[in-house]
């Protein structure tokens, strides 16, 4: 006995026997087709060409779209513009063997600057914005600004699970404060205690009202800094992440810098960069 | 060519079988696709409240979906809010000179009665028709020349009739202490008062019993000759200089806080909540006192990634008090909010943290904390 699908495999080939000249003329076409497929592709002989790439490469420029209105992440000074943002642009230019030009802009002047070509590609805090993955190329996240927890190095706490029958700070109405109201209906018993200010829900773990404070990453960074008694979850209980904007059609610029970013994760500079502005 | 040789009627038929199997195929695949969500309005609704002074500022301008309108203005009322402030643009109605188009305005209108709304109509911005043709003057949407004031005028006019007993209040323009807002040029308070004069005959003409309003002027310290605008407590005392006293019924604020709370003391140096006593006090100064003032716009933002932003328990604080304040002032009447919601969050950052409720509709902390206090229940974000 003979399975189905041998069977069909079988009358397939008998047909194909049968009409050999549909079968040539077939095959033909499927390699058309494919040889059509591998020379059109971006970057190749008749495929789309990345001008982008090619001038950056030439003239040794990358255009770099920045808001400079949130210190430190970028900001205006009489010394141009600097912050994390600038600087992981310029680690990342020089990376692929360019100079960032850094253009300044308004945050929703960002993404039509990327459009029109004014900027190769835009820093600014960006979120992946789906409406816009027709044409924009995401990278992967430089920096996660999510909401983390914060707890006393003596008594660390890395995930909401363990804050089972204890108690959490978080500043009112962020974005932690709503984390935190859904994690109490999943355990048992989690007590909120709310505080206006990140500073103030981070200084309730020092004092001991709170096991720990979920507060944003950027406020945390900032606090423990000052205070190094406290010490940050690895990771984010609600992510939040920044990513660099490029026009998908310079296929050959994203693969180059989604290459460099990746490196600069690997190497440590990137967590470097972060380090010397939070 | 035989033209008595007999019709091929087989192939005939099977070109035409082939043709109606072709036709019901492509009547399958359209019956396949999505149907537009069908809106009705249901039945009339009333906005329950305790503070009548919160009002909103929507943006139903851009948007397409009419579920969304509909589901914009429920929720505002839901929040207890009873008025709304929403821009109903000039060239979107009289795209050609001369020929109405009310559909945008009739249903935005429509769904806002339904809903048991009050609607402050914001009129401007300019129609192709009325602004210079390109290759003579490249203009913005703002750019309207005093040759066409009685053209915008009639359109005033034409929408005050037409939404009689239904919207009553009425905004002359938007911010025209903004070079921005006044077609990029510098800014103008005589023209201004010119139109105002204008549009404040005909929408009385249209409607009798409507109340217009005049200025809805920009918070800023501009100086004078700026080439971007002029300080609103200035380019006021200039519009009464110019006789805009007999144009308007009450004024149009914008009144913005900031770092600040609301409490902060007004100053002229600085932007603040209570800016609106420096520009209640030019009124009184021009013996316009009388009149009221209605906050068309204010609010705080709680952007992460904005200097001029208060974190999200400071907003939420400043802004009840900010309501509290309104009350207790006998000169003013709404405080609106900017702004409800917006079509797409991550288009404009700033205006999505300036929301009430993101663009799919999820309600922010600070739209339950404004519906707790509209309607006199416990603020669940309570300091």
């Amino acid at each position: 006995m003979t399975s189905p699908t041998f069977d069909t495999v079988s009358r397939a080939l008998r047909w194909l026997r049968r009409h050999p000249r549909i079968a040539l003329v077939g095959l033909n076409v499927a390699a058309l087709l494919i040889a059509y497929d591998v020379v059109t592709r971006p970057g190749a002989w008749f495929g789309p060409q990345d001008i982008t790439w090619r001038r950056s490469q030439i003239n040794g420029d990358l255009y770099v779209g920045i808001d400079p209105s949130y210190p430190p992440f970028a900001e205006w000074t009489p010394d141009g513009i600097i912050g994390l943002e600038a600087d992981i642009a310029r680690e990342i230019a020089r990376r692929i063997d360019t100079t960032a030009h850094i253009q300044i802009m308004g945050f929703d002047g960002l993404y039509s600057a990327l459009y029109t070509g004014s900027v190769d590609l835009v820093i600014a805090g960006l979120k992946v914005d789906p409406a816009q993955t027709s044409w924009v190329h995401y990278t992967q996240p430089y920096f996660d600004a999510g909401q983390v927890l914060v707890s006393s190095s003596g008594a660390p706490i890395d995930s909401m699970r363990q804050l089972d029958g204890k108690t959490v700070a978080v500043e009112i109405a962020s974005a932690g404060d709503m984390a935190a109201q859904r994690w109490s209906r999943r355990l048992g018993a989690l007590t909120i205690e709310r505080f206006m200010l990140p500073d103030e829900a981070m200084r309730a773990v020092q004092n001991g009202t709170a096991a720990a404070a979920l507060v944003d990453t950027v406020s945390a960074r900032l606090y423990i800094e000052e205070h190094p008694d406290l010490r940050m979850a690895g990771e984010t209980t609600v992510p939040d992440g920044y990513v660099i904007a490029l026009r998908k059609k310079n296929f050959r610029l994203a693969e180059e810098i989604d290459r460099a970013l990746a490196d600069m994760i690997d190497d440590g500079t990137l967590n470097a960069i972060i380090e010397r502005w939070l | 060519m035989d033209l008595t040789a007999p019709l091929p009627t087989k192939k005939l038929l099977r070109a035409a079988g082939l043709v109606a199997r072709l036709l019901i195929l492509v009547w399958v695949l359209k019956a396949l696709a999505p149907a537009p969500p069908i809106v009705r309005l249901g039945p009339p609704q009333t906005v329950h409240t305790e503070q009548p002074a919160v009002c909103v500022h929507t943006r139903l301008t851009d948007e397409v979906e009419e579920w969304k309108i509909q589901r914009t203005l429920s929720m505002v009322r839901e929040m207890g809010a009873p008025t709304i402030v929403e821009f109903f643009p000039w060239p979107y109605v009289e795209g050609e000179r001369g020929e109405f188009d009310w559909s945008h305005p009739d249903r935005i209108i429509r769904h806002a009665e339904n809903q048991g709304l009050d609607v402050i109509a914001r009129l401007g911005l300019v129609p192709h028709w009325a602004r210079p043709p390109v290759h003579e003057k490249v203009t913005t949407f703002t750019y309207l020349t005093d040759e066409h004031f009685e053209a915008f005028a009639d359109f005033v006019r034409a929408f005050a009739a037409r939404y009689r007993g239904r919207v009553d209040t009425i905004i002359i323009w938007n911010e025209p202490n903004l070079s921005i807002e006044w077609g990029d040029r510098q800014v103008d308070p005589e023209a201004y008062t010119w139109l105002l004069r204008f549009a404040y005959a005909a929408a009385h003409e249209g409607n009798p019993d409507v109340t217009v309003l005049g200025g809805a002027l920009a918070p800023t310290t501009e100086a004078e000759d700026s080439l971007y605008g002029m300080s609103d407590i200035r380019y006021l005392e200039r519009m009464y200089e110019a006789g805009a006293a007999e144009a308007f019924d009450a004024l149009a604020v914008h009144t913005y806080g900031f770092t600040l709370p609301p409490q902060d003391e007004p100053d002229p140096g600085v932007i603040n909540f209570r800016r609106v006593e420096l520009l209640r006090a030019v009124m009184e100064h021009y013996g316009d006192g009388d009149k009221s003032i209605v906050i068309t716009e204010s609010g705080w933002n709680d952007d992460p990634r904005w200097t001029r932003a208060v974190r999200p328990g400071q907003r939420i604080v400043y802004m009840l008090d900010a309501f509290d304040m309104v009350a207790a002032w006998p000169w003013a009447e709404q405080l609106c909010i900017w702004i409800f919601r917006q079509p797409l969050d991550l288009h404009n950052r700033r205006d999505a943290y300036y929301a009430l409720v993101s663009s799919d509709f999820y309600a922010r902390p600070i739209y339950e904390a404004i519906q707790a206090y509209a309607r006199g229940w416990e603020n669940p974000y309570a300091p």
